[in-house]
Order: C-alpha cells, then structure tokens, then sequence
C-alpha cells in the first residue's frame, strides 16, 4: 500500500461520514502496521474513567425542591407571599409553595432524596447531586439545547454526538451513540435531542427501539425466505464489484460496498443486543418489566445496559412528551414520574454495580431547569404546579468515576437561586467530558470559520469535587 | 386530552387561563409605588458599600459602579448588569451571595432586593454602554475576496486543442504548470446522464437516450444541454439547492408540534420561476431582500385598482428574509424579555443567511465582538442588523403567523370590507328570517299536534309546556315528562318533521340557498408570507457581547465597511411619512452593484461546485480569511465577471461549464494518467478528471420515482404534506400526488421525511451552505429493506416487463444506468432472473408449480428483485 494510498483513506474517513460505515472503512486499513485501525476519531487526552454513559434526560425540567433540595425554609412559608429577593420576576406564580414530600438522609453519607425515589436513593452513596445548576432560558427547547449542546441556539450537536466523535466506538457492529426514545411518541425537540449538528452525521444518534424490530428497516416488512435473500445480496455484491474493478481507487465506493456488509452484521448484532428474552426473570423483574406502570421505563433502562455492556459509548434514554413539566398538580405530576421511573433507574444501578459496569459508566439524571419554589395556578396544594426556573435546580450523576455519597452546591433557602458553587451548564459538560478522558478545550471541530467546542466561549471549569 | 406547546403543557381549559395570565399586565400593584432608580435608589447603596473600590479613575476589576452607563460596559469580566435579569447579573450575584463587598458591612436582604427590583424592572436611568468593540482591532483587510475582481487575461496554453472555451485555458495553465493534463472526455451517454443529473436532478428516460444517441450532427452536446435547460424540471433542481441556503422549511422552528407554515411554499415556488426563467442574479437578489421597495408595493398598494404581478412577484420574493426560525406567538408579549429571548434570535439568524448565502461571510462571529479573522468591525455587523431593523422591529415585533400580506390593493382592500360588511348584513338578516320561518312552523307543529291530544287534557299540557320547567307543578311535570317530545321535538327530531311540511321546506330551502349565494359574494384575499417595513422610528443598537439587555451606542443602518465597492452603500433617511425605510433597497443595490467583491465570486463558485463536486473556493460559506484559498484564483475572477457581462445569467454559466473541456473530462482515468496525477494533487483540486458524485437525497428519491415510472409532475402550489408512522418512519403522506418531486414534499425542522433524511438532506437550524455527503449502513438498509424501495422495485418490475416483455433485462439496466447492458452483464442478470424465478416456484408445492398466473407471479417477482437490487447498486446512486 503506497503512502499515497493511506493518506487519501484517511482523508476519506474524516469527509465521507460513515457511522459504521466509517468505522468499516477504518477497517478496511486491515492490519498493516503503518496503520492500525482506529475506530475513534481523536484518541482520549487523559485516562478516562468512563468508558460509557447512560443519559436518563428528565425532559420537562423536574422540580428540584421535591426531589433532590430539601428546603425546610420553603415549608415553613408554604402559602405565604415570597420575601422580595426571591419574587418571581414574570408574575406567573404566587405564594410559596411547599414540598409536601418526606426528606430522607440515605446510605452512610447521609444524602437527601425526597419519599417519592425508594428505589434510586438505595444508591446515595454512588450518587453526586449538584445542587446549585442554573440554566440561560426559561422555555424548554432553549434551554433543552444548552443542556445537550451548550447553548440556548438550535442545531449544534448533543453530547452524545461529541462523545461518539470524542471516544468512537468498541463494537464495529454497533453504533457509538444509540438513542432510545419513548415508544409512546417523541419527547419535546424530537430529533434534536440526538443530532449530531455540524459535525457529520455519522455521529449522530442511531434510534433503537423497543418494540418490533429495534431499527429501522433492519428486516423487510414481508419477510423474504434465505435463499431468495441471499441470492439477492450476491447478486448486488456482483453489481457493485464489476462498477468498482472499473474504478479502482474510489474509497466511497469501497466504503459502501461496506456499509451492505455491515449492514447484515448489525443485524444480527442488534437483534442480540436488544433481546431482553436473555435476561432472566428476576432482572426483568429488578427493571420493573412485570409491572404496566414501569415497563416502558424499565425495558429501555435494561436495553442502555445491554448496549453498553456491547461496547455502545453513549445511550440516551427519552420519555414522551415532557412529563416533568408539572404546570399543573405539580405534587401528583412530580409522583407520578417517580412511578415510572425510579425503579428502573434503581435497578440500573444495581444492575451496573453488580456486573463491574458502573466503575466504567456514568449515569447522568435530569433536565433543562427546575421548578419554581412558589406555586402556579392557585394555592391548592394538590392541584397547584411549579412554573419553569432557570435560576437554580439540581441534576446527579454517578458511577463512572465519579465521587459519590456527596451534594456539590447549594441554592439559597427557597430553592430559587443558585448560590454556593454555581454551576454552569459548561462546568457540567467540562467535568462529563473530562470523566471520558477528553479535555473540553481540546476537543472541538471547524465549523463557521473557528474551532467550535461543546462548551463553546464559556471559561468552563472541571468540577474536581465530583471526581473520586 | 393534552395541549403541548413549547412552553406549556395544560389541559384545554387551561390553556385560555393561561392566555388571560400571559396579557400584558401594564401597572401592577408594584409599579404604583413608585418606579426605583438609579439615582435615588441605588447609588446611595452603592456609596455606602462598593465606593471604596469601584470608583474613580482606575477602579478595582476595572470596574466603575458610580456612573450608570458603566455597569452595562462593566469591567474586567464583563457587563455588570443585564437590563431585566437579575438573575444572570453580575452585581447582583456579586452581592445576594455576599462575595461583594470582601469585607466591611453586607448588603442587607432590603437592599439586595431593591437592586434585584430595580435590575428586573428595567434598570431605568442605566442608558447605554459606553464603549464598544472598536475596529481598531480588525484585521485582514486586504485579504483578496475583499478586494474587486478584474478580469483576467485568459492564459496561453501549449496543449491549446484542449481548450473548447476560457475555462479550460485558465484549468490547463495550473494542470501544465505541474506537467498535468486533461482526462480525455467521457463518453457520450456518461455525459448525458451527468448533464442531466447536473441540470435537472432526474436521469434521461430511454427515449431521451435514443434520440440523443441519433443524433450524430455537430453540436449535439450544444442542443442536448439547451434541452435540460429549458426544461421546467431544471428550475425544480435548481431551486433546492438555493433553498439550502436561504434556510427554507415549512415549519417554525421550535415549538413542539413543529407549527407548520402554511404559506411558505409561495416563496419556494418563487424561487423554481426564477431559475427556470434564468432571472437576472441581481434581481433575484434585490427581489429577495428589497422585492416591497423595488417594486413599488406600497405605491400600487395605495394608488392601482389591483397589485401589478411584478409587485406580487416581489413581495413573495420576501418569503427569503422570512426563513430564519421564528416561535413567536401573540402572547409572547407578556412574557419577559421576549425581545431578547425569541426575536432577536430571529434577526441574527436572518442576517447569517443574507450574508452566508450572498457574500459567503460568516458575519455571526462579529455580533459579540468584532470578527477575529475577517475585516468586521462589531458595529458593522449593527449596521447590517439596522438595515432589517426597520422591517423585523424586536421592539414592535409582528408575530410571525400575522407578518404577512394581502395580495390586494387598497381599493380591493376598502372594496372588500365593503362588500363583506354588506354581505354579513344581508347573511345576518337573511339568517334571521330563516330563524323566524323555523319559529313559526315550530309553533304550527306544536299546535297540530296538541290538536290531537283529547281535548281534555290539551290546555293543561299546553300550561304544563309553557311555564318554565323549575316552577312546574308536580303533575305539569308528569304532563312535560309524557308530552313534551312529542310536542316540543328537539334538534334532529325536530328538523325532520319540519321538512315534511312542503312550505317549511321550500321556503328554508330558498332562504339557505340565498345566504350560500351572498356567501359566495365575500370578497378574499390570497396571502403572501412577507418582510415589510413598520412604520415608526427603528432604533438599532450596538449589542455588547451580542446580549440585547447590554445595549451600547445606536448605529445607523450600514455595510461591511471594509470591502472594497465602488459604489458606497448610500441611503438617506425618507420623510416621516413614507411606509417604507428604503434602508434594504439600498443595501441590496449595494450588494448588487457589477463590481462586489463578493457577490458574483460567491455564486459562480456555488454553481462550480454543483458541477464538480467542491468549489473552487472549497469552503462555499467562508471566502473570509480562515476559509479555503481558491484553487484557480483567475478562473474564478473570470468567471465571477463573466456572470456580471453575461446580465447575471446563470444558465449562461451553465452553458459555459458543461460545454467545457474540464467538464466533459471522464472520472474513471486510466492508470498511467491517475498515476501521474496522484502524487501532485490526490484531493484533484486541479480538475485532472471529473468527479464521481452521489445523488443528493432529492434527485435519488426522485430517480427512484422515475426508473417506477411513478413520478408526478404537477408543479407549484402547497407541499405534500408528511406524517410520521407508528414504527417512527416519517413518509409521504398518501394521497393523489403523493410521487410529486421532492422539492414539493414539506421540509418540516422536527419532522424530516426519513429517506430523504436518511441520505442527507439538511435539517435546517440556519441555512445549509453545503451539504455532506455521508456513507452510513442506515443508507444500506433503507435501501434494501425499506417499504418504499419494495414497491418501487415491483412498480419499476412492472414497467419493465410492459415496456419491453421480451427484454426486461436489457430494459430495466437501461432505464436505471442510462445505458445499454453489457453482454456479459447480460449474462449475469439473466441468469439471475431465471434462478431467482425458479426459487420461487420451488416455494410452491408441484400442483402449483403448473399454474400459468404462479408462474407469472414468480416472474414478476424475480424481475422486481433484479430491479430492487439494480436500485441499490452503487452505479445507480453514482454519477460518473
């Protein structure tokens, strides 16, 4: 192979996108020793301690105060008119509103969680809440695309995108980034929440699904029998060769003729990775599979293990619509989500734990904002919601390196705003970023003239505290 | 059932609370104490706590706290305050987390509320910044796109028999310069399929073929490309690749439900009338940005029985400045710093695509801070946004549903409400004389029909009915509960035994058929999704760090002062009255004036590129200094004031190419001439062949349609709409026209039409200025697996064994790969065919296996595979 030749292949890996198809050109590179094959586009800056991440996006923006800040100062002063510093600066909400649900300290450190998560605050210890994020926007897109892109403008790619671009995959037969959204409908911003922006669509996020087949168009809506099938694929394979042996040279070409490849081994491959059938019944049943109420939740929940134990690096879960936007029976709403979520996400960690996966993955729970302290739509505690709140709310991670058992901010006594340790959203990123052994000043991508990156022109700051 | 939108997710009956709750308030309670300011109410705290250091001439952090127009220019880390955010506000998170003042005396919790007021309420006495980003710090002003293009000589070459035009000499003098040379040309029927991929995005039928192939006189090439060119189909190609620039799509852009915009396709089809009828570059342009001004809209609007089509023309023409995404809604008044959080946005996304898409300048880098690589001072960027001011307004902003405009005059207009009013009149009386009618039958009915009660009990029945059901008696009540049905029918029951009275029926009927026959009178008027200037005075102001609520100094309405332009962007303020600024006239003049640096460079090199792959400038949306260098510097100079000479023609530009030597070149070169040519230039910026280019995602899905004999051609009008499937699968919806180009089908933000998507069409946040062109297994299994390729490879099947049922091979290779089948390939793909029909046979049990209408189904079968697998063949999805 001439150097000429290797030179072009890799300029044809970074113009041509590839999702596999990418990757299978990286393996086409076969296993001379001028080039091994890489299947990440930038090798990690430091030693990661996260080789994976499980994304639970809370879309809707869930209610601090009631589940991960306690403010005993907010119950206090339930039903009475806020003190001047913490006056909703839109008018839409009235008297404080308190949480009407039990704080817990769990585990040996002692961390807060409110009743309404059993299942998730059996994980205190493993578990970082930082309590003092404050977001730029009080609408959901705006404020969606800071969380997942770092910025409150559409069209930039999601963390998920970056990290795929970042770290690359382990299992040429599995996209990097996979997103498992709600079966039930999209969740607000739809697509977005998993779109690769400008950098090349090969990083973007490969829905995988939990009802029927798990992508799109994987088998025929009529299934055909083998020896038709295979008749069919030989034929193609015969056309495309005789195209090729006239054109010799033309690595797209090459590169597509892979993707067929590859295409029939995802088959399988996805097919595997998702047949939950393996499992045996009492993780089923850990996941909450047996119970309506936390199927759906659970079956992804089990699904982003599945995917991760294979190689996948990054695997965002959905739910439909924004159920955490509690306008309205903020304190039923709140519940109601907990329902369907909390044992899944309990038994994910568990799960994780008890496989040797959660040292290697980080989980990341939550949304765009938080809830206001003070009640929307009349002072009825049981129909009155919390509005949207940009200025201070709470998100945690754990596993994957991360420093557990701890809360890492505070916001002031009603829950309002971030005071101690305010968190940009840039911080987060830095620190996530960071976990994956990528330096969030380092990893970026030309775009608009400039070396564009997650955090954009924010001084972010890695938050150490967090990290074990 | 459950409304979403954006921000809110309510019940139904919420949702009018929730509108009543989003008014604007105007004075609350609060105000009527008395509004806070500056003066009075926070410099004392100020003196009291912050003076010792944030004072005088060299202040701590640089920052000066006792003038207010220094809070907003701020210090060391930035603007002090944002007008209306307390929250994000320096001084204020300084001070509630009492990091300020490090020592002595806090801020007490009155006087930290009073700033927080103070800040939320609007800042008052705060004015503007003071200083701003300067241009002193601009740099690159003489990079050479900023500079006039001359025309170049065109060069003397050794290996002239090559050159059949300009191009070609300026190609060959950098191929020789390296011992290079041309491809030879590519064989005739390649470049048929080329030229009309290239020109109309759809591959020549077999009869276009054949008469291409009979025609063996010189010139053919000439004509065949003539051919495409006035085809309607080519403004259908054309049209998308501006709309990718322009940012086009049929929805809002940010609300959940992806909020269609109904009117939106007048501009597409604005756009596809404008490349088939080759319209001036330049007046495309000042149509696009100025077609109200240009053409005189509010003059005919105020003065002509009807609106000339050239001013219609115009103002749909405007439909460009409206593509940017725009959420807006009525009641975004109430909600606090809607300016700043959802219109602003809106005018800096219109202005990166005017600039993208014109100039090929990515101007967004100087709306914080002037540009850091290209000559853009801060406050040209301002001037820029002041030119749009007029129109989009942040202040007075228009909700994007309601910006549109009649296509009528004012006379239609005041005729109009006229006739209406006269109409609802007439309909009003009319409705009420049928309401009369129906009143006086209802009272007959009743009468008839207590008139065949026994008479005994007839007046009590009649009391019973008529008193009101609360003071009934208890045995009224009995009379109501056994009579009134019959007496008093309802709704349904009621109608029908009206119609049987023939006078009831006739005279209702006549009455409904008058108010149909005034309905039919109204006057109504088409609508066109526009950019028009508001009246009133616009005021445009340096935004520091590009944040609205850190305003500095006002700006008057400007260009990018540093590009060289012979003529100056001149504009002079009209009288109060006028309706309109004349302030994007100008600037279109300016940008449209023969000797622009930028203007005819950047579109010749997007037509290059349509032709070649990459452009000569490789970086289409970036001639700034951190773009691409251009590859053949003179040729596109010569090119760039060829286009000015030629009237801005494009089509002319197109001729100009494809009747070029670098053009017809082959991309399948042989050995010895790949390799001589690798080593020097293996990206072949230097045009040493032509390159193999993958179908965009419109013209394969529309070639797909083709080879199925499947595509509809009726043009214009509003989109096939899309609808997203239960597996998540967004396709066309069915219906009539549903094979129509794609160009038609609704370009929607959230909802993108998965083939389409699947092999990169754009989803557009701004604009696309390029697309990318991606090798994914995604790609592979729609291919192979999905529905839409299943049945277009039975429709292509069936077509094939019609068309010609004693060679469907030889047909469908044809139809798909515009040329004849090999005869080896022949070989192959019957082969195939046959082995493939005896395969399904033998899924039959032997009695079947007899049967003529099996057989022919197993045929018919195997044809459609051979079809589906030509369709997912690399020669089919490539253009040599």
């Amino acid at each position: 192979m001439s150097q000429f030749d290797l030179l072009s292949r890799r300029q044809a890996l970074c113009q041509f996108g590839g999702g596999f198809g990418g990757l299978a050109l990286g393996s086409l590179l076969g296993n001379s020793a001028t080039a091994a094959p890489r299947h990440s586009s930038a090798a990690p800056h430091y030693e990661p301690s996260a080789k994976a991440v499980i994304q639970l996006y809370m879309h809707g923006g869930p209610s601090h105060v009631d589940l991960l800040d306690p403010k005993p100062v907010l119950n206090r002063f339930d039903g009475k008119t806020p003190p001047a510093y913490v006056a909703d600066d839109e008018s839409l909400t009235k008297n404080l509103k308190g949480s009407p649900f039990r704080f817990n300290q769990c585990g040996e450190s002692g961390l807060e969680f409110s009743e309404i998560q059993p299942f998730v605050s059996q994980h205190a210890d493993e578990i970082a809440v930082i309590r003092s994020m404050f977001t730029e926007h009080r609408n959901h897109e705006q404020a969606i695309w800071m969380a997942q892109t770092g910025l409150t403008t559409a069209g930039r790619p999601t963390l998920g995108a970056w990290t795929a671009y970042g770290i690359g995959t382990e299992n040429r037969n599995l996209p990097a980034f996979v997103a498992l959204p709600d079966p039930n409908g999209p969740s607000v911003d739809g697509v977005r929440n998993w779109s690769s922006g400008w950098l090349p669509p090969r990083y973007q996020g490969t829905v995988f699904r939990e009802q029927g087949s798990p992508v799109l168009n994987l088998q025929p809506k009529q299934p055909r029998p083998r020896a038709i099938e295979d008749a069919r694929a030989k034929l193609l394979r015969q056309l495309n060769e005789r195209h090729l042996a006239g054109r010799p040279g033309e690595l797209e070409l090459e590169a597509r003729i892979e993707t067929f490849e590859l295409a029939g081994r995802m088959q399988l491959a996805a097919t595997d990775a998702l047949d939950l059938s393996q499992e045996t019944k009492e993780t089923q049943q850990l996941y909450g599979l047996d119970n309506a109420t936390t199927k759906s939740y659970g079956t992804r929940c089990l699904m982003a293990r599945r995917l991760v134990e294979r190689g996948v690096r990054f695997v965002s879960l959905f739910m439909s619509g924004q159920p955490w936007d509690t306008h309205s029976n903020n304190n039923a709403g709140t519940k109601k989500c907990c329902q369907r979520t909390d044992k899944p996400v309990g038994a994910l960690l568990a799960d994780l734990k008890r496989r040797g996966l959660l040292d290697s993955t980080l989980v990341l729970w939550g949304g765009e904002f938080g809830r206001t302290p003070a009640a929307q739509g009349g002072n009825s505690a049981a129909t009155s919601g919390r509005d949207h709140h940009p200025y201070g709310f709470s998100v945690w991670l754990a596993g994957g390196g991360i420093k557990g058992g701890q809360h890492y901010g505070a916001t002031d006594d009603f829950g309002y705003r971030a005071v101690e340790k305010r968190t940009q959203t840039a911080n987060l990123h830095a620190t996530i970023l960071q976990l994956l052994g990528l330096d969030y000043q380092l990893l970026s991508w030309p775009h608009n003239g400039r070396e564009e990156r997650l955090t954009d022109v924010y001084e972010a700051k890695v938050i150490e505290e967090l990290i074990a | 059932m459950k409304i979403v939108f954006g921000r809110f997710s309510f019940s139904p009956i919420l949702v009018g609370m929730l509108a009543a709750a989003l008014l604007p308030v105007g004075a609350n309670a609060q105000d009527k104490k008395g509004e806070l300011t500056f003066e009075k109410d926070i410099l004392p705290i100020i003196r009291a706590k912050c003076i010792r250091c944030h004072a005088g001439v060299d202040p701590k952090a640089g920052l000066n706290l006792t003038s207010p127009s220094s809070l907003l220019t701020g210090g060391n880390s930035g603007a002090a305050l944002r007008i209306r955010a307390a929250e994000s506000s320096l001084l204020y998170e300084k001070v509630s987390s009492d990091k300020m003042p490090p020592v002595g005396q806090k801020l007490t919790a009155e006087e930290k509320g009073l700033i927080r007021k103070w800040i939320n309420d609007g800042a008052k006495g705060v004015g503007n910044a003071a200083t701003i980003d300067r241009s002193e710090d601009v740099t690159g002003v003489d990079h050479w796109s900023f500079r006039s293009p001359v025309r170049p000589t065109v060069p003397v070459v050794r290996q002239s028999h090559r050159v059949d035009n300009p191009i070609d000499a300026f190609v060959l003098k950098r191929l020789e310069e390296q011992s290079l040379t041309l491809a030879p040309n590519a064989e005739r029927l390649t470049l048929l399929r080329r030229a009309s991929f290239d020109l109309i995005g759809l591959p020549p039928s077999p009869e276009e073929i054949e008469q291409f192939l009979a025609d063996d006189r010189p010139g053919a090439n000439a004509r065949m490309i003539d051919r495409l060119l006035a085809s309607p189909r080519y403004g259908e190609r054309w049209a998308r690749h501006w709309l990718d620039v322009a940012g086009f799509t049929e929805s809002a852009g940010i609300l959940n439900q992806d909020l269609r915009l109904p009117l939106a396709w007048r501009y597409r089809d604005y756009v596809i009338r404008a490349f088939n009828s080759d319209k001036p570059y330049d007046r495309f342009l000042q149509e696009q940005i100025a077609g109200d001004e240009l053409t005189g809209y509010w003059d005919a609007f105020e003065t002509a029985e009807q609106l000339p089509d050239e001013v219609v023309e115009g103002i749909v023409a405007t439909g460009y400045l409206r593509t940017a995404a725009d959420p807006s809604r009525p009641d975004f008044k109430g909600i606090k710093n809607a300016a700043g959080q959802y219109y602003f946005p809106t005018l800096f996304d219109t202005l990166q695509i005017v600039c993208s898409s014109t100039m090929g300048l990515a101007v967004q880098c100087a709306r914080c801070h002037s540009h850091k690589f290209d000559p853009i001072p801060q406050v040209d960027y301002y001037s820029m946004q002041a030119v749009f001011m007029t129109a989009y307004r942040p202040d007075n902003w228009i909700p994007q549903m309601n910006r549109r405009l009649p296509i009528a005059s004012k006379h239609q207009k005041d005729a109009a409400t006229k006739r209406n009013a006269e109409v609802d009149a007439n309909v009003k009386r009319q409705k009420a004389e049928l309401a009369a009618l129906k009143k006086t039958f209802t009272d007959r009915l009743f009468e008839d029909r207590l008139a065949e009660l026994p008479e005994g009990i007839r007046e009590n029945v009649k009391a019973a009915l008529n008193t009101k059901k609360s003071t009934r008696t208890d045995a009224q009540k009995q009379l109501a509960a056994k009579f009134e049905k019959q007496l008093r029918p309802q709704a349904k029951k009621l109608d029908a035994a009206l119609a049987k009275n023939a006078d009831y029926k006739k005279g209702a009927n006549d009455l409904n058929a008058a108010i149909a026959a005034e309905e039919r009178r109204r006057l109504k008027f088409d609508e066109v999704r526009a950019l028009y200037d508001q009246a009133g005075e616009a005021k445009t102001h340096v935004l520091l760090r590009g944040d609205s609520l850190t305003p500095g100094p006002p700006v008057k309405p400007g260009v990018i002062s540093s590009l060289e332009t012979p003529q100056p962007f001149e504009w002079i303020a009209p009288d109060d009255k006028a309706k309109t600024s004349g302030r994007r006239l100008a600037f279109a003049r300016w940008l449209t004036q023969p000797q622009h640096p930028l203007t005819a460079r950047v579109m010749v090199n997007r037509i290059w590129m349509h032709h070649f792959g990459t452009g000569i400038v490789a970086t289409p949306d970036d001639f700034g200094v951190a773009g691409s260098p251009p590859s053949h510097p003179q040729l596109l100079d010569w090119l760039a004031t060829e286009f000015v000479r030629s009237g801005w023609s494009i089509k002319h530009m197109h001729r100009l190419i494809l009747t070029s030597a670098t053009w017809r070149q082959r991309s399948r070169v042989d050995t010895q001439h790949r390799a001589a040519c690798v080593p020097i230039d293996p990206d072949n910026r230097l045009l040493w062949r032509q390159t193999i280019r993958r179908l965009e995602a419109e013209p394969l899905r529309d070639t797909l349609l083709a080879a199925s004999a499947s595509l509809s051609h009726p043009m214009y009008g509003a989109s096939q709409s899309v609808a997203r499937q239960k597996n998540g699968e967004v396709l066309v919806a069915a219906g009539k026209n549903q094979n129509r180009r794609s160009i038609y089908v609704m370009v929607l933000r959230l909802t993108p039409e998965t083939m389409l998507q699947v092999f990169d069409q754009p989803t557009i946040s701004v604009n696309c200025t390029q697309r990318s062109t991606s090798t994914v297994s995604t790609q592979a299994l729609a291919l192979l697996n999905s529905d839409v390729m299943t049945r277009a490879a039975a429709a292509f099947a069936d077509r094939v064994l019609t068309e010609q049922p004693n060679d469907p091979v030889g047909r469908a290779v044809l139809t798909a790969f515009s040329r004849p089948a090999t005869s080896s390939e022949r070989e192959l793909l019957s082969q195939f065919f046959n082995e493939q029909q005896s395969r399904y046979l033998e899924l039959q049990d032997e009695a079947a296996r007899q049967k003529a209408e099996v057989i022919a189904a197993a045929r018919s079968k195997a044809i459609a595979d051979l079809c589906h697998m030509l369709m997912s063949a690399n020669e089919f999805v490539y253009v040599d």
